[in-house]
């Protein structure tokens, strides 16, 4: 490639740029504007997730023993919890010891020391790896001989569980919805530099210019505008994280949020390249439309 | 060089611009074509760059067959031609030298061979002196030089000229008819669509004359009017 060409090539696609400042300016304001949004749209979401996994992690499926279990039968529970691969841990908590927790949660609110007898049973204490599978793993104890009953969150479970399915869907089309507006905006805006710039496109045109080579400046302007908005919205974003996230986790200690749910470079990254992405599909289209004429 | 048989062009609205249209251009060859406004002159040359599509016959240009061209082939079709407008066409924003040069730019010139062309054709047309300037420094007649030079700055065979001098004054005109001649002195084969008179009779050169889409007349060392020239040839 000889240098004069690539001189000729940058400086037009330079001096385009700089011609249409209101334009660009447009441009550019639309995709920081859609990059801020989907930002804070992604923060939301990640929250969300994450108060999400953080109730049900708390979550534990309670296996109550029959009185009448026999050593083996117990230990055949455990052999079958140590086995079962979607179980993390399962803790054998006998009922000495689950009176003397059940003492120490209700301490001075209730006089254990009435009790003349141990009410409770023994029981296995699971927690699951993953939160869908405790329904699965609680009916599967159940089968067990020796199990009297199993208790977990059933319904908070569910909720969460249906409430986390919906939260995927409805953001899997918020993103859609962002894109499909940005790039509605940004391919107007290009058309406008492409109408700008008829003259110049009739002549490259005439003088026998491919279609390349004619979408070629236009795909880096593009390509340019998307990413310094995306620069801006990143900016913009890294402003507001520093500066008002802590104050909202300190108006809002209840929500249990915590400032770093996401890997924040990997997000800027994504934003940024979300930016090109949206410029270069722009402007590809909207000269396209103007080449087919 | 130029090849057209029983060629017609209907645009989509049913006006019939050009109606059976056939006709032979030999290389090096000077012809005008005239004829009142909206007979078709600028349909015909439209049709030789593929700016319109045929909707019937044959066209060959330089044997490229115009009228079967592929999309993507149609910029190969424009660098063998050179294409001069009654409105320049020039960028207001580059100067001559970087209206003639942009030509060959966005066609992927080397930058040597763009540094060699450019100052010939420059010099071929008489604007060497002027190649900073900007268009709108320019008079009627030096624009449409820089056009013509932007025209031949790829080596076209042929050069095809769309009212060249209607925006001009009579010294002008003048000027950029002797530059054509000069041109096709050179090998260029050149087609002038005109309904300039004087400029046809003064020449006398090849005339092809349209009426309503329809060649009506085709003398060798033709006047504008029908009939006042010698070695007609009627066909159409």
């Amino acid at each position: 490639m000889d240098s004069g060409k690539v001189k000729f090539f940058l400086g037009e696609v330079l001096r385009n740029f700089s011609r249409n400042t209101g334009m660009q300016a447009t441009a550019i304001g639309t995709v920081a504007i859609t990059i801020v949004l989907l930002g804070l749209f992604m923060f939301a979401r990640a929250e969300l997730a994450k108060l999400g996994a953080t109730l049900l992690d708390q979550i534990e499926v309670s296996a109550y023993l029959r009185p009448d279990a026999t050593p083996a039968q117990v230990a055949a529970v455990g052999r079958v919890l140590a086995q079962d691969p979607r179980v993390a841990t399962a803790q054998f908590v006998s009922k000495r010891q689950g009176l003397a927790e059940l003492r120490e949660r209700t301490k001075g609110t209730i006089d254990t020391g009435l009790l003349t007898e141990n009410p409770l049973p023994d029981k296995f204490r699971i927690k699951v790896r993953d939160p869908d599978d405790v329904a699965a793993v609680a009916a599967n104890v159940r089968r067990l001989a020796g199990i009297n009953n199993v208790v977990y969150g059933q319904k908070i479970v569910q909720r969460l569980l249906q409430l986390g399915a919906v939260l995927r869907r409805v953001s899997v089309g918020v993103i859609a919805v962002f894109f499909v507006v940005a790039g509605i905006i940004i391919s107007n805006t290009i058309r406008l530099t492409v109408f700008a710039r008829r003259r110049e496109i009739a002549i490259m045109q005439l003088v026998g210019a491919t279609n390349t080579y004619i979408r070629l400046p236009f795909i880096c302007e593009g390509l340019l505008a998307g990413l310094i908005g995306a620069l801006l919205a990143v900016g913009l974003l890294a402003i507001a994280r520093a500066t008002l996230l802590p104050r909202l986790l300190e108006a809002l200690p209840w929500a249990q949020l915590t400032a770093a749910p996401l890997d924040t470079r990997v997000l800027a990254g994504e934003l940024i390249l979300v930016g090109a992405a949206i410029g270069i599909a722009a402007s590809w289209v909207s000269v396209g439309r103007h080449l087919r004429t | 060089m130029i090849s057209l048989r029983g060629v017609s062009l209907v645009y989509p609205n049913g006006v019939r611009a050009i109606d059976n249209v056939s006709l032979e251009i030999a290389k090096g060859e000077f012809v005008f074509l005239v004829g009142h406004s909206g007979t078709g002159k600028s349909s015909l040359l439209r049709l030789l760059y593929r700016e319109a599509k045929s909707t019937g016959g044959e066209i060959t240009v330089d044997g490229i067959r115009v009228d079967r061209l592929r999309r993507n082939r149609i910029p190969a079709l424009r660098r063998h031609l050179g294409v001069v407008f009654q409105d320049f066409k020039l960028l207001s924003d580059k100067t001559v030298w970087e209206n003639v040069a942009f030509a060959m730019q966005v066609t992927g010139a080397h930058t040597r061979d763009v540094m060699r062309q450019v100052p010939r054709v420059l010099d071929l047309v008489g604007l060497s002196h002027k190649s900073r300037m900007y268009p709108s420094e320019l008079s009627g007649g030096e624009q449409q030089r820089t056009a013509i030079a932007r025209a031949l700055v790829n080596n076209p065979k042929i050069l095809l000229c769309d009212e060249p001098t209607g925006n001009l004054d009579p010294t002008n005109t003048t000027e950029i008819t002797a530059l054509l001649q000069r041109i096709n002195l050179k090998g260029t084969t050149v087609v002038v669509a005109t309904h300039n008179q004087a400029v046809v009779d003064r020449m006398r050169r090849r005339v092809v004359r349209l009426d309503d889409g329809r060649i009506t007349a085709d003398e060798e060392r033709g006047y504008y009017y029908l009939g006042l020239g010698q070695g007609q040839v009627l066909s159409g």
